[in-house]
């Protein structure tokens, strides 16, 4: 599994002088199991670039270029069929519904019945939070709340995961802690990951990181 | 905020005081008017002994079985698509191209009142309306039609016109509960596992909008249970719905109907409360008791959001020209799609007769909502003074609401008895009285948004600059509320123009206004005359909600300039 971003421009479109580019031909490519890390000042375009990733439109830009998932080009589906991830720096569990079922709600549909409650107990169990699964989600702590959104993510099976500043909201004292389970987790399903942040220390040691302007043309070795 | 004795603490709670004696003190004799008056004791009225005469007298009326029945299935009918259409025109319409149309056309919409719609309805529908009209010139058939959405047996007509005359209000109360629900990043989520934007809809966003529209649902199945206007243009006769039954046994020439009547109040008011629980159960089942279907996956139902829109749009936009068009035909056979002949002699002449009626109607509303606006403003700050107190008592919200979701009639009744207790007829000011119980809760509600957005720390800073409390109000908080405050005395004078039953209760029939003058109208003959009313009926509140965006728009201005000349 890879994610591919070929010939990538991104164009303001509120722009009101001639430089509207706030991505320039940028292409880069991620393997299965390896974080690709972009860092940059905010305005410089990290967030929308992932919103132009996962699909998600917005009448304030445009782009020209390709994204491919697996070698598939993907620029024109829908942002539900892409199969791809996104964590946000806020976690974003729904409120009307318990911590096991944000799970259950994320899980395929070819699970059903019965089925569906267990498979998320179980994944509750793996990150030691099977007591809170009646809880409502208002009444987890951040750390908590952090850790059932990625396994909410994860539950959904996608095949590319992005995170936009998932550690920028956390308590300094969770941060590490939280960050090394995370690799862990998307190491272990060897799902190739973008992740931007404007914070050194969110970079994963070993892998690749860009800094802003981020060069054309790189490509990573694992 | 104030010392406790000076003068203006005492005044101020002196308008505490005098508010909760005139929008809800009565409201407690009223409700044990009702029940005495249920039990056949009514000492005004020479019955001096509780009995059970008068529900005796309800069970044996024939049809009343059916008519409990009736009243049900309209109520639960016309509240369930309301709120189901409602939100498909949000799923389907939200934050596409046409969303800008639907947001700017829903306040000229919502500012039809009810009977201007329904006698629109009634031109549309009607065996000899424009859609007879229609179909026998596409048929080339021009017998008259054998259907009526008017008076239908089984209370079609009023079901479709409940619906389609709430959908725009469930829609306006959405608007800004859709904005608490943190969409935008919702449907990011949501897509990103792998819902579609009409699966979110349904899965993830209709839970949570259910359980904050409910009040909003109860207004209107409250509303739909217990109107007895529109019923009368358009509702079923055989049998009538309930609330019209008592009407009608409250105007009985035979004051035996009278205990007939209140028992029958009781019972539209027992019933109410049964479909508040209904609502609240149905509620509860979808959202708690069988919220499997919540995570069993990615599933979505079709649902007609776009046809919904355009045909509760299309009709509310054809009642002004349909009631303009008859006001002004002299001639107009069937099936004719136009007038043949034009007359304004009706206007003219109507006009003089109607300017009477005309200014008793303004009269009426300029008192009773200027004296609701005072009293919702004072009993606001009644409530955010209390509120920064622990454990202290302050009004609840319920009561102030209880005027929007007790059936009217029932009300009425208690308020009557009460009335019956003073000596003198003084018709005038009772229905001043009751105008002002049922414009409040409107007012309040109006002036909330701008209560709980007005930033409170800018009170403390003008105390502490040493302003008396009084100054603080006035050169710091009213003018920050003023448009909400403008707008919130329109809501009033619409809500008190459009009173039907509380002007010829309370009035014993002797104060006529533009409302009930189109209601009596609209059961006539008299098609012109009653298209002229239902218009004047629209117009007076429209021009005084010009007038208030026109002095709103003169305030904002005013704090503009004097903000951009103080930094300049």
């Amino acid at each position: 599994m890879s994610l591919t971003i070929s010939h990538l421009s991104v164009f303001n479109n509120h722009s009101e002088n001639d430089n509207n580019i706030l991505i320039d031909d940028f292409s880069v490519s991620v393997d299965k199991g390896t974080v690709l890390t972009l860092m940059g000042p905010s305005g410089s375009g990290k967030s929308t670039l992932l919103s132009i990733i996962a699909g998600f439109v917005s009448p304030d830009f445009h782009y020209t270029g390709e994204i491919l998932l697996n070698q598939k080009r993907i620029g024109s589906e829908k942002p539900e069929n892409r199969n791809i991830g996104i964590l946000f720096q806020d976690d974003l569990l729904f409120p009307h519904l318990s911590v096991c079922e944000n799970l259950m709600v994320a899980l395929p549909n070819s699970i059903k019945g019965k089925l569906r409650r267990e498979i998320a107990l179980q994944t509750l169990q793996q990150i030691n939070l099977q007591h809170l699964a009646d809880r409502s989600t208002l009444q987890i702590s951040g750390g908590q709340k952090a850790r059932v959104s990625v396994m909410r993510l994860l539950l959904a099976e996608p095949h590319a995961v992005l995170l936009d500043e998932p550690f920028s909201k956390l308590d300094k004292s969770l941060r590490s802690e939280f960050r090394d389970w995370l690799f862990t987790e998307l190491k272990k399903r060897n799902l190739p990951t973008i992740l931007v942040t404007h914070d050194n220390e969110d970079c994963p040691i070993g892998q690749t990181t860009l800094h802003w302007p981020w060069h054309k043309e790189e490509t990573l070795d694992a | 905020m104030y010392k406790s004795s000076s003068p203006a603490s005492i005044s101020f709670k002196l308008l505490v005081l005098v508010a909760i004696f005139i929008c809800f003190v009565p409201l407690f004799p009223a409700l044990l008017g009702l029940f005495s008056s249920a039990f056949a004791y009514l000492p005004a009225l020479g019955l001096k002994q509780f009995s059970l005469l008068g529900f005796e007298q309800l069970i044996q009326w024939p049809g009343l079985f059916e008519s409990i029945l009736l009243t049900l299935l309209i109520t639960f009918s016309s509240t369930f698509l309301a709120a189901l259409l409602s939100f498909a025109i949000i799923q389907s319409m939200w934050q596409s191209k046409r969303w800008k149309w639907i947001e700017t056309l829903l306040a000229p919409i919502l500012g039809l009142p009810h009977v201007t719609f329904a006698i629109g309805f009634v031109f549309l529908f009607s065996p000899s309306g424009l859609f007879s009209r229609v179909v026998a010139l596409l048929t080339g058939d021009s017998s008259n039609a054998t259907w009526s959405l008017i008076h239908d047996q089984y209370g079609l007509g009023l079901i479709m016109l409940l619906t389609l005359k709430e959908i725009p209000f469930i829609l306006l109360m959405s608007l800004a509960l859709l904005k608490q629900l943190n969409l935008k990043q919702t449907f990011q989520t949501a897509h990103s596992l792998g819902y579609s934007t009409k699966q979110a809809w349904q899965k993830l966003i209709l839970p949570q909008w259910l359980v904050k529209i409910r009040f909003s649902l109860f207004a209107v199945a409250a509303y739909s249970l217990s109107v007895v206007d529109i019923a009368l243009i358009i509702g079923p006769t055989k049998p009538y719905p309930l609330a019209v039954l008592v009407w009608q046994w409250f105007n009985h020439a035979d004051i035996n109907h009278y205990t007939t009547a209140s028992a029958g109040a009781l019972l539209l008011m027992l019933l109410a409360i049964f479909t508040l629980t209904m609502i609240r159960v149905f509620e509860w089942l979808v959202v708690t008791k069988w919220r499997h279907w919540l995570t069993n996956g990615r599933y979505s139902l079709p649902l007609p959001g776009a046809l919904s829109v355009y045909i509760c749009y299309g009709l509310s936009l054809l009642i002004l020209p349909i009631l303009l068009l008859w006001s002004v035909a002299f001639r107009w056979s069937f099936p004719a799609l136009l007038p043949t002949n034009w007359s304004f002699s009706y206007w003219i002449d109507e006009l003089g007769y109607a300017s009477e009626t005309i200014n008793n109607s303004v009269v009426i509303a300029l008192i009773s909502a200027s004296i609701a606006l005072l009293f919702a403003i004072v009993i606001h700050e009644f409530n955010v003074r209390r509120s920064r107190r622990k454990h202290s008592v302050y009004i609840p919200d319920i009561l102030i609401a209880l005027p929007m979701l007790a059936p009217q009639i029932s009300l009425l009744f208690g308020l009557q008895i009460t009335a019956l207790l003073v000596p003198q007829p003084h018709y005038y000011l009772w229905v001043l009285w009751a105008h002002i119980i049922f414009t409040f809760p409107y007012i309040y509600l109006a002036l909330n948004g701008a209560y709980k957005s007005y930033d409170k720390r800018l009170d403390n800073v003008a105390l502490s600059l040493g302003l008396h409390p009084l100054k603080v109000w006035w050169k710091i908080k009213r003018p920050q509320l003023m448009p909400a405050i403008l707008l919130a005395w329109a809501v009033g004078m619409s809500v008190s123009l459009a009173q039907y039953l509380p002007t010829l209760m309370l009035g014993a029939g002797r104060i006529a206004t533009i409302t009930t003058e189109a209601v009596a109208l609209a059961s006539g003959q008299q098609r012109r005359l009653s298209a002229i009313y239902a218009l004047l009926q629209t117009l007076l509140p429209f021009i005084f909600f010009l007038l208030a965006v026109g002095l709103s728009r003169y305030y904002t201005n005013k704090n503009n300039q004097q903000h951009s000349a103080r930094t300049n």
